[in-house]
């Protein structure tokens, strides 16, 4: 994709860009619909159940199903509810988790644009779906709504903080916020992926990325033992299936991320295996993440918010911290 | 940490077990004989002693006799028999003392309608109502003859 | 200025951490609950009032409908108070099933606990881990009396069935089980760091505050109190057998939540000796007068339900008919502390304080 955005624009590269946005979109939704499909599949596994099986062959067509009755649904806004924002709130969180897709490098090649500073537009488009959140917790007028779309706020804006600070150690050690330069570096066997050295930040990012995707154990902004939905209470058909959409593609987005990041891209794990193409090994490394993601959701009780802000200020940022002087002083020992 | 992993290995085990879900509405569920489903009732058994009318804590029978059209044979024999289904709370009374097994349980227990009027159940219905009959209806436990 | 004002939230009736509908009306400042006024009625059903125009018989079936989770206890307290009242003797092996379905019934109603607590603090999966056991032991009531919840199974001066062919040995098999599951249980979430931390020293009271409030049960154990009427009124068999009564010391959610756990374990080991003594052969219904008609006078008999201590006052004027019946409900007064135990709380913390306790709405609106 790379020499397309080196050329001026014409008609004909937009054409190529609108079509891979597209087909971007075409794979996310596909992802989306079948990682609800095997979020279901798996936790209903783990709680002795046989999860969704009615819809189509083993139930494949559950999400499709579940997806055509929320377009079908009327579409209610409730009466003293903030009209405008009401229905901007879905758009306004979607764009920006769909914008963050174009810099995931998926193979030395296959990327949509290759930013030089990757990573830190992640962290500032992912910030305006927060945003969207408290929209859409104020503008429903509901004080569920409002109680969470300000634990929302809270949550996201602190984690944003360690999140950031734990990748610095990577940064550091690749020398490029570019993340296919990030990737490049990390070759080799995996002990040169950077979830070893880093195993710290490694640690942190994990936290930090659960708890930036609202999941179990930090979904307190939608807890549904106390806050009902928290802030899409008022939402419902194709609004709420937006708000829906743009969790599970942050589900994407980390997973890759974490993958980039950490487990070497597509790197496969001794050179030996390296006849295996390398979107292989990123998707069976970005399925294992997204597995964990399922398999915690189906353990872990809930936090609570001032143990939730605790542990991001007095926990994670310092250890952050702490891992880019260790980084530091190891790469000046070390080399 | 530990307690965590612990937990996390608890479902990881649980994935690969054998799991509980019932196919219920494709294969019938089989309740053990004494179920208390919904009741059969036999109007040639009946001989109107209205025990079950009375005993029943909700007040969901109501039931009238006539007088024995065979001329020969005393006593009365029954002429509506109505059990409203809306309240029966299928507790079993009406069934323990009846002093001729008139009225029975079963082990059917689907009584889902669209319309309230489908509930009342008459003394045809009632009798139509053969399949599962309950075969153990010891009513050793019950105070005999009913109360008042 | 910045002005902040109070936020007044209505949580329930319809909400799913109310476990039923009860709604609680809180003042939030901020996420800080300042004050805290539960509204309870919405189940509300006359019981006391409609025993007043049945006959005995005919009330057993209504108690089933108090405490749903525990109906086993229900009907025995009933039952119980008549037969004292009347001075009737209960053969042995009607007694001894009354003692096994009723610690069945204290694990059955101590796993819906267990599961829908956790299910409050966030975690799914224990609930259906907890429903799946507790699903067997419903499965064994509805061979035994052909009910899975309202079982109308006991009857004043004995029961209405025996134990069906080969059923103890189910139970048995069903005891030996679930010691298994329990440990599975424990290290599911009992150790679990995020779980521990939201539990420790929440919902915190001490032993005179809860006696004052007139509590029973895991909830006035949990301060120390060694008082379980099994124990300390023994009623049926309780006193042939051996076990302990499980106290905490903190007063808090997290001893609540143990007490609760320990609590099966000591069912399960009455239930072991009680399985191993049960009678051959015998009669499960005493000699009963036609009509009951307890003598004039009145009674108070109380028992330990698995909420605490369920009594049952009667008030006869000699007719088949109670004068006066009055239930003594464990959860609802288990629930006059939550007002006090809210404020200064976070919101997180009402459910966690509500689940743990441990509330059934039929109960409490009776």
């Amino acid at each position: 994709m790379q020499h397309f955005w080196d050329k001026s624009l014409s008609w004909g590269t937009a054409g190529i860009f609108v079509a891979a946005a597209i087909g971007v979109l075409a794979v996310v939704i596909f992802f989306v619909t079948y990682a609800i499909y095997f979020e279901r599949k798996f936790i209903g596994w783990m709680q002795y159940r046989k999860g969704p099986n009615r819809t189509g062959p083993l139930g494949l067509l559950q999400t499709v199903a579940d997806v055509s009755k929320l377009l079908l649904k009327e579409d209610t806004i409730p009466k003293k509810a903030d009209r405008g924002l009401f229905i901007l709130a879905p758009a306004l969180a979607f764009i920006p988790s769909f914008a963050v897709l174009a810099f995931i490098p998926y193979t030395l090649n296959l990327q949509f644009a290759d930013l030089n500073v990757g990573f830190l537009y992640y962290i500032a488009l992912s910030g305006i779906t927060t945003i969207a959140i408290v929209v859409a917790g104020w503008a429903s007028n509901n004080k569920y709504s409002l109680l969470g779309g300000m634990r929302s706020a809270a949550q996201m804006i602190s984690y944003e903080v360690p999140l950031v600070m734990s990748v610095v150690g990577v940064v550091m050690m690749s020398g490029s916020l570019n993340l296919r330069d990030i990737v490049i570096s990390q070759e080799g066997y995996f002990w040169h992926w950077n979830f070893l050295p880093q195993i710290l930040g490694f640690g942190i990012f994990l936290i930090a990325a659960v708890s930036e995707l609202n999941r179990t154990p930090f979904d307190l902004p939608e807890a549904e033992s106390e806050l009902v939905a928290g802030y899409h209470v008022e939402y419902s058909g194709f609004r709420f299936a937006f708000f829906m959409l743009t969790e599970y593609i942050y589900v994407y987005a980390i997973a890759s991320l974490t993958t980039i990041l950490f487990l070497g891209g597509w790197n496969s794990p001794i050179p030996a295996l390296d006849f295996v193409p390398g979107l292989i090994w990123f998707f069976l490394k970005f399925a294992v993440i997204v597995f964990c993601l399922f398999w915690i959701r189906a353990t872990f009780p809930r936090l609570r918010v001032d143990q939730l802000m605790g542990l991001a200020w007095k926990a994670l940022l310092p250890l952050a911290i702490l891992n880019i002087f260790l980084t530091a002083i190891g790469i000046e020992w070390i080399g | 940490m530990k307690g965590m992993l612990k937990g996390l290995g608890v479902t990881l085990k649980t994935m690969g077990t054998k799991k509980v879900t019932m196919s219920y509405p494709d294969v019938p569920i089989q309740m053990p004989d004494r179920f208390r489903g919904i009741q059969y009732f036999e109007p040639d058994k009946c001989i109107v002693c209205n025990q079950c009318a009375r005993i029943c804590p909700t007040d969901c029978i109501t039931l009238t006799g006539k007088a024995n059209p065979d001329p020969e044979k005393k006593g009365k024999v029954i002429d509506t028999f109505d059990v409203n289904f809306e309240i029966c709370i299928l507790c079993d009374l009406c069934t323990e003392v009846c002093p001729t097994e008139a009225i029975v349980m079963t082990n059917n227990f689907e009584l889902a309608a669209y319309s309230r009027d489908d509930l009342y159940k008459d003394k045809q219905w009632l009798y139509e109502n053969n399949r599962n009959i309950r075969e153990d209806n010891n009513n050793i436990g019950s105070p005999k003859g009913g109360a008042k | 200025m910045i002005r902040t004002e109070e936020l007044l939230l209505n949580v329930g009736p319809q909400h799913p951490s109310t476990h039923g509908v009860f709604r609680i009306i809180v003042k939030l400042d901020g996420e800080v609950i300042t004050e805290a006024t539960p509204v309870m009625g919405y189940l509300h059903r006359g019981t006391e009032k409609l025993a007043e125009n049945l006959n005995f018989t005919q009330i057993i079936p209504y108690t089933d409908r108090m405490d749903y989770v525990s109906a086993m206890t229900n009907n025995y307290v009933l039952c119980h108070a008549v037969e004292k009242m009347m001075g009737l003797e209960i053969p042995e092996r009607a007694e001894f099933l009354r003692l096994i379905v009723m610690e069945m019934q204290r694990i059955a109603s101590h796993l819906v606990w267990w599961g829908t607590y956790l299910l409050d603090i966030g975690a799914i999966s224990p609930f259906l881990y907890a429903f799946s056991d507790r699903e067997r032991i419903l499965g064994l009531f509805n061979e035994l009396c052909g009910a899975r919840l309202t079982y109308n199974y006991m009857r004043v001066g004995g029961v209405k069935w025996d134990a069906p062919e080969g059923w103890i040995d189910r139970v048995k098999t069903l005891v030996k089980d679930m010691y298994n599951r329990l440990d599975e249980y424990h290290n599911l979430v009992s150790g679990n760091e995020i779980f521990l931390s939201r539990i420790k020293g929440v919902g915190q009271y001490d032993a005179e505050t809860a006696i004052n409030y007139g509590l029973s049960g895991a909830n006035l154990r949990c301060t120390g109190v060694q008082w379980d009427l099994r124990k300390a009124e023994p009623y049926s068999l309780y006193d042939r057998f051996q076990f302990d009564v499980p106290v905490g010391k903190n007063g808090d959610c997290f001893d609540r939540y143990q007490i609760r756990m320990a609590e099966i374990e000591q069912s399960l080991r009455i239930l072991d000796q009680a399985l191993e003594q049960f009678p051959g052969d015998g009669e499960t219904m005493g000699k009963v007068p036609r009509v009951i008609r307890p003598p004039a006078g009145e009674i108070y008999v109380r028992i330990e339900s698995p909420r605490g201590e369920i009594g049952c006052h009667i008030v006869s004027k000699g007719k088949a008919e109670p004068y006066r019946l009055k239930f003594r409900r464990p959860s609802f007064v288990n629930l006059q502390i939550l007002p006090k135990l809210l404020v200064g709380e976070n919101m997180t913390n009402l459910v966690t304080i509500l689940g743990g306790i441990d509330i059934v709405l039929g109960e409490v609106d009776c």
